[in-house]
């Protein structure tokens, strides 16, 4: 068992306990009845997500800055995790608003700006996939990166800022009573753990990875240890 | 009930599915390195 397994074990383990806490601790919602469980995770998930594309925006930030190959990695990373966990809220949030609003879909200014953000990072993810190894693809991407994270408080604010179906804040509005807002919190902590040892997970991967291709490798020794040529 | 079910079957095989592969891909990229 390398050290990532043994990282990810008491995540998995926290995730156990916040399904404990969510099934067996927190009430049932007197209007909505056991569906709004999905509550939990689907909000949890989002927050994450927006997480992973601040670590995006952090990484392509720096790599701009010195092009710094650990920067751009780590910004990989998060777009991927981020990704996951964006889907996640998707289709948390569908499957919640079938019984509740009686469609799994309506195109209301949160669900959408969520849709937008998936394709973003999807979009980013495409791009390094296609582009070249090397400094070109990782500059473009870092600018996506980082102009894709405007979208992340236009999806936070979507509710204040327009009459939508989506429910407003409840978190600050004090309109959890104690246990929902424990399992809330409590949820929202086991699924940051999770977000992060999935980053650093593939931010290993990544770096392997790079190592084994030559355009990258090339670039890391020109960046890292090659030595200045003596001037003529 | 049925959505709540598939919800949390959903999360679990996508965050559960990715954080195995994941691990899995690990592994393999890092005998590939030792090599």
């Amino acid at each position: 068992m390398n050290k990532y397994e043994k990282a990810a074990a008491p995540a998995v383990a926290l995730m156990l306990l916040a399904a404990g806490a969510i099934f067996l601790f927190a009430p049932t919602d007197s209007l909505q009845g056991p569906v709004q469980r999905i509550f939990y995770l689907h909000v949890s998930s989002a927050i994450a997500a927006y997480g992973c594309f601040a670590v995006v925006l952090l990484g392509g930030v720096i790599y701009l800055r010195n092009e710094s190959l650990a920067a751009d990695r780590l910004a990989r990373a998060g777009a991927l995790v981020g990704v996951v966990f964006t889907t996640v809220t998707l289709v948390m949030g569908m499957l919640w608003a079938k019984p509740i609003w009686g469609t799994f879909w309506t195109w209301d200014a949160r669900l959408t700006s969520t849709l937008v953000l998936w394709i973003i990072y999807a979009g980013y993810l495409l791009v390094r996939r296609l582009a070249e190894p090397g400094r070109q693809g990782a500059r473009f991407a870092a600018v996506v990166g980082i102009f894709g994270f405007i979208d992340v408080p236009v999806v936070h604010f979507s509710v204040t800022w327009w009459r939508t179906q989506h429910p407003g804040p409840v978190i600050i509005n004090d309109a959890l009573p104690p246990e929902m807002l424990a399992t809330f919190l409590f949820t929202m902590a086991c699924t940051l753990v999770l977000a992060a040892v999935m980053i650093a997970i593939r931010y290993r991967i990544e770096t392997l990875a790079d190592g084994s291709v030559p355009a990258v490798a090339e670039q890391a020794s020109v960046v890292t240890t090659r030595e200045p040529e003596p001037v003529q | 009930m049925i959505y709540l079910a598939s919800a949390y079957a959903f999360a679990v095989l996508l965050l559960g599915g990715y954080l195995a592969w994941s691990l899995r891909r690990l592994r393999e990229v890092e005998r590939k390195s030792e090599r």
